[in-house]
């Protein structure tokens, strides 16, 4: 088929009237059956490049995308175009995804989208069996590179697959984002003789812009003040997630629409607030690098950070979901010197310690486990287990097998030993990245050509839309009114602990502050382990104010407070004082019958769930039948123990029980 | 990993091909032509027909075989995954003992193994016999697991219950090493990986198949697997045999091929088949494996039988009946014909519908290929 009878078939089918360069370039390598990496920016039609393929073949494309919303949406279009696709993923009920398959089958489709986890699912690769298959495409191909900023080992096996594929198959992967390293890394693991096609990233619609600030209280007054008169809706970066809620509380305080968004949601109030997006139900969306990655919105029209991101690349990521259509967006970073520790303290502990590695190999030498026996046996949070099993896949040290339903880690006989330098020289790269980072925000140049440049762009244009090249400077001016404003905010500003659940009469209280929060966290920790003497008026009018904000005039029958592991009065006292205000009467009689370990010792749920599991007791079970009791605490992390005192209190027919703290942690926080 | 991996599962798997057909287009591709699986594959089809003598039906198949490979990925990425490796009859690791047992006709063109394939260098034992085997059968099996273990030797064994299983688990109490032959696809094994896990890892237990991967137990398979278990072993045991069975055809089979079988010398009292097997050739040994001895008596009665044998069908195409006679034995032609069986340099011919015997030429001519 040569270009020009391709053309014809583009009309027909997919309404439009010719390729680019660069896509036929493309769509006539895989026609011949060869292996194509193409790097183009978002926008650019990567899509066509296999789908027109897609169509021409006889058999069924499957295409490995991590991005499910993309993928939905890619099905709507294609099937309206009258070109049968499907997607397979997790998010769909087992019957559809069931049916899908059969479908596929019996040769109903032409193109497949699946996530790459899929693959370790043995329905579909006993249904791949019996595909007629004709081409394989790895989208956000950056993915299977541990040089790339988002590494994800599921795409590992993908790799693996591809370099068993026949060597005459066609296959395509695309990215927008790969640096030449990243580039050569991935060309090197999809095979010999893979075309590299790299068209140019420049953004000729985004305006950047960066604002140099001392503090988050400038960044929030900046953004209360500017934020309306933007174009259209965007979304917010910010670094952690309890800065999406303090962030679009803000704008709450202030009446703006906004809502925040982060990891930790559940996944039906994740889907909603994506489909809000989407409606531009808000101004503005609170997130953290969460959300973004697979939102198909033609239109955001700003992309504000308020914590700048670990390298260039991440950066060039998160606003590269911005301004598909063309049209003018803004993009936006805030630049206070001292916000470096963050992303620092992201390399810093992007990897769990030497020791941990070795707990969790010596454990999966003596037996198979999953990944929930090993976060107990090895007292390790699953986000770092995960971590570790990793790079231990990676190392070929341990494999994951399927033992009937149950993913179960196996050790490789002979393995080698770990390797460690590997990390240090991943850190070091990645410190590097963060200096580019920070070389972008100091730069006096084209912010454009530094972001093309650092991706290994090869092409030269003029690039005058930022600030240093025409644009005008944006700065913060921080005035009386406002900082009257963002002080009220504050004051009357109290996370809530939220420990509903559906087993017992939990009910979700309050915290005075977060922990992190100004000189409350340093305080408390001058009380608790530096002889500090008991809590200072200042956390208890706080603790009482958050009371009054959250529950009013609600009157509770009976005050209670965790009895303390070690030793000390200081929850005792705290209580007392707390009880004596809010005029309720004050029990003594919870008490621990068991010795635990401080709940700090534990690193996951699991095992500070375990630790605290049975050891309160309640000495005069008559007094709490019927009641409302208010739980006191000083601190709240994991509510693991607020939880299990819960639910012994609803055993012994306890009404209500509302935790009452001074401050919420936000050490879990770091994770997006 | 083993990169024609897929191409391997294609060619592996053909339907309702023999493995000897298969072998002598491997032989052919590997040896004579020195090209690659994956070239094999991208010959023309007329290529295949002229050089390699495939009619069309086999054309037929290997065409689908070809077009199932980029399928046979997925399963070969999966099975990499999950630790298992192949081991195709072109490769170094393949078990020398087990092609020189079964050679280009019967040994397997492809292994599916988890665990440490150094074992297929070892000696080994095959301790066979029923699946309700009695007590005294059970000890000896153990007995025999034990010496392996001593003499570092290799049990293996299929899975089954009865003598099967005890082989195994005396192997892995005696600390010795095993080789476990499934009657099924290596992905369906299950639970099994978890139990010998540690075993695995050590490199004292071998998983292995030589089914599709995804095939599950079948009665055919668990026959078919029985050749398999021989032909890993370089010398065998029996435990316990019926006059019929698995068990029975295999060490008959074993006989005729002139393999090394130790028969467990069964007490007066025993209902089973022991003591025929013995009368056809197997080597009697006693409760903990050690050969008994002939009486020196019988050995040389036996070796001037055989003589007389010889000599009787030298130049000469005899029916068991004529042989017996001649012989002077007393006995029937169908025990005539079973002791004919198991003599290695005897040949049968069939001549209109009689069965008749001579003296096999000797082979001067040495395989060819893999072999």
């Amino acid at each position: 088929m040569n270009r020009e009878e391709a053309e014809i078939r583009l009309r027909e089918v997919f309404k439009l009237e010719k390729f680019y360069d660069e896509q036929w370039q493309t769509i006539e390598e895989l026609l011949k059956g060869k292996r194509v990496l193409l790097i183009e920016k978002t926008g650019f039609g990567k899509s066509l490049c296999f789908q027109f393929p897609a169509i021409v073949y006889d058999g069924v494309t499957i295409i490995f995308s991590p991005l499910i919303a993309l993928m939905r949406d890619q099905v709507k279009k294609l099937n309206s175009l009258g070109i049968r696709a499907g997607c397979i993923i997790s998010e769909q009920a087992e019957e559809e995804n069931t049916q899908i398959i059969k479908d596929a089958k019996e040769g109903k489709y032409k193109i497949l989208y699946i996530a790459p986890e899929r693959m370790e699912n043995d329905e579909w690769i006993a249904a791949v069996k019996d595909m007629n298959l004709s081409m394989v495409v790895v989208d956000e191909a950056h993915c299977i590179s541990i040089w790339g900023h988002d590494f994800r080992p599921a795409f590992k096996r993908i790799i693996n697959l591809v370099k068993l594929l026949p060597k005459d198959f066609p296959i395509l992967a695309t990215t927008a984002t790969a640096t030449k390293r990243v580039e050569e890394d991935v060309a090197k693991q999809i095979g010999e003789g893979i075309k590299v096609i790299r068209g140019n990233l420049i953004r000729d619609n985004f305006k950047l812009f960066v604002i140099r600030v001392e503090s988050e209280d400038e960044k929030l007054i900046w953004l209360g003040k500017n934020i309306d008169k933007f174009p259209g809706t965007g979304i917010i970066y910010t670094g952690t997630r309890v800065n999406t809620e303090i962030y679009s509380k803000w704008f709450e305080h202030l009446k703006i629409s906004a809502v925040g968004y982060n990891g930790g949601l559940d996944a039906a109030t994740r889907v909603e607030i994506e489909n809000g997006l989407m409606n531009n139900r808000w101004k503005c969306v609170v997130s953290t690098n969460a959300l973004g990655m697979g939102i198909d919105k033609p239109d955001i029209r700003f992309i504000i950070h308020t914590q700048f991101p670990q390298s260039p690349i991440h950066y060039y990521q998160e606003i590269g979901r911005a301004g598909r259509d063309g049209k003018t967006t803004y993009i936006i970073l805030f630049y206070n010197p001292a916000d470096r520790d963050l992303p620092e303290a992201f390399i810093e502990s992007g990897r769990p310690s030497i020791i941990k590695y070795f707990k969790v190999i010596d454990a999966v030498k003596n037996e198979m486990h999953g990944e929930k026996e090993l976060m107990k046996i090895v007292n390790i949070k699953q986000t770092q287990l995960r971590v570790i099993k990793a790079d231990l896949l990676e190392q070929k040290i341990i494999r994951e097998v399927s033992i009937g339903r149950s993913k179960k880690f196996e050790y490789i006989a002979n393995a080698p030993e770990l390797d460690y330098s590997l990390f240090e020289e991943c850190k070091k790269l990645r410190m590097e990245d963060l200096e580019n980072m920070i070389e972008y925000m100091e730069t006096k140049d084209s912010r454009m050509k530094f972001l093309c440049d650092y991706l290994g762009d090869n092409y030269e244009h003029t690039k005058s839309n930022c600030d240093n090249t025409g644009e005008k400077k944006l700065k913060v001016t921080v005035t009386p009114e406002w900082t009257d404003k963002l002080k009220e905010f504050r004051d009357n500003y109290f996370p809530t602990l939220e420990v509903e659940n559906s087993r017992s009469n939990l009910k979700n209280g309050v915290a005075g502050s977060f922990y992190g929060a100004s000189n409350v966290g340093r305080t408390i920790h001058r009380c608790k382990y530096a002889h500090g003497g008991d809590y200072p008026e200042f956390l208890i009018n706080k603790t009482i104010k958050a009371y009054r904000h959250k529950f009013a005039d609600k009157k509770f029958d009976l005050v209670l407070y965790i009895p303390p592991t070690v030793s000390g009065d200081l929850v005792r006292n705290f209580a007392v004082t707390i009880a004596k205000r809010l005029g309720f009467k004050i029990s003594h009689n919870l008490i621990k019958h068991k010795k635990t370990k401080e709940q700090k010792m534990y690193e996951n749920g699991y095992l500070k769930s375990e630790n605290v599991k049975d050891s309160f007791e309640y000495r005069i079970l008559k007094e709490i039948k019927g009641k409302k009791i208010l739980l006191i605490d000083d601190i709240y992390d994991s509510g693991a123990t607020i939880k299990e005192i819960g639910r012994y209190l609803t055993k012994e027919g306890a009404l209500e029980v509302a935790p009452l703290v001074i401050a919420k942690t936000v050490g879990g926080d770091i994770a997006c | 990993m083993l990169k024609d991996a897929a191409y391997w599962i294609s060619l592996a798997h053909l339907p309702r091909w023999r493995t000897a057909r298969t072998n002598e287009v491997i032989i052919k591709f590997h040896h004579t032509d020195k090209i690659s699986i994956e070239e094999f594959f991208s010959l023309d089809t007329g290529v295949w027909e002229k050089e390699y003598g495939l009619n069309e039906k086999e054309i037929g198949d290997l065409t689908n075989a070809k077009s199932d490979i980029p399928n046979n990925s997925f399963l070969a990425e999966t099975l990499e995954n999950q630790g298992f490796e192949l081991i195709p009859i072109t490769s170094d690791d393949y078990s020398q003992t087990l092609k020189d047992n079964l050679k280009v006709n019967y040994s397997p063109p492809l292994l599916y193994i988890k665990g440490d394939k150094q074992i297929f260098t070892e000696k080994s034992i095959a301790v066979v016999g029923s699946r309700s085997a009695s007590a005294k059968s059970l000890q000896f099996t153990d007995n025999i697991a034990k010496l392996a273990s001593k003499e570092f030797k290799v049990i293996v064994s299929g899975f089954a219950k009865g003598v099967d299983k005890q082989a195994l688990d005396s192997s892995i109490k005696h600390i010795g090493r095993s080789i476990i032959v499934l009657p099924q696809g290596i992905l369906t094994f299950g639970k099994g990986y978890q139990e010998y896990y540690k075993q695995i890892v050590n490199g004292e237990v071998v998983v292995l198949s030589t089914f599709h991967p995804n095939a599950p137990w079948m009665v055919e398979l668990a026959m078919a697997r029985n050749p398999i278990i021989y032909g890993l072993a370089s010398e065998i045991y029996v435990a316990e045999s019926d006059e019929k069975g698995g068990t029975w055809s295999g060490v008959k089979d074993g006989l005729r091929k002139g393999r090394k079988i130790y028969v467990r010398m069964a007490d007066a009292e025993e209902r089973n088949a022991n003591g025929k097997l013995i009368e056809l050739g197997a080597m009697a040994v006693d409760f903990d494996g050690k050969v008994l001895e002939e009486s020196a008596t019988l050995k040389e009665n036996r070796e001037s039988f055989d003589d007389s044998l010889r000599k009787i069908i030298a130049g000469d195409i005899l029916s068991a009946k004529e042989i017996a006679s001649r012989l002077n034995t007393g006995w029937t032609s169908r025990k005539m014909a079973e002791y004919l069986k198991t003599m290695t340099w005897v040949e049968e011919v069939k001549i209109k519908n009689a069965t008749k015997y001579k003296l096999k030429p000797v082979d001067g001519t040495e395989q060819v290929g893999l072999f």
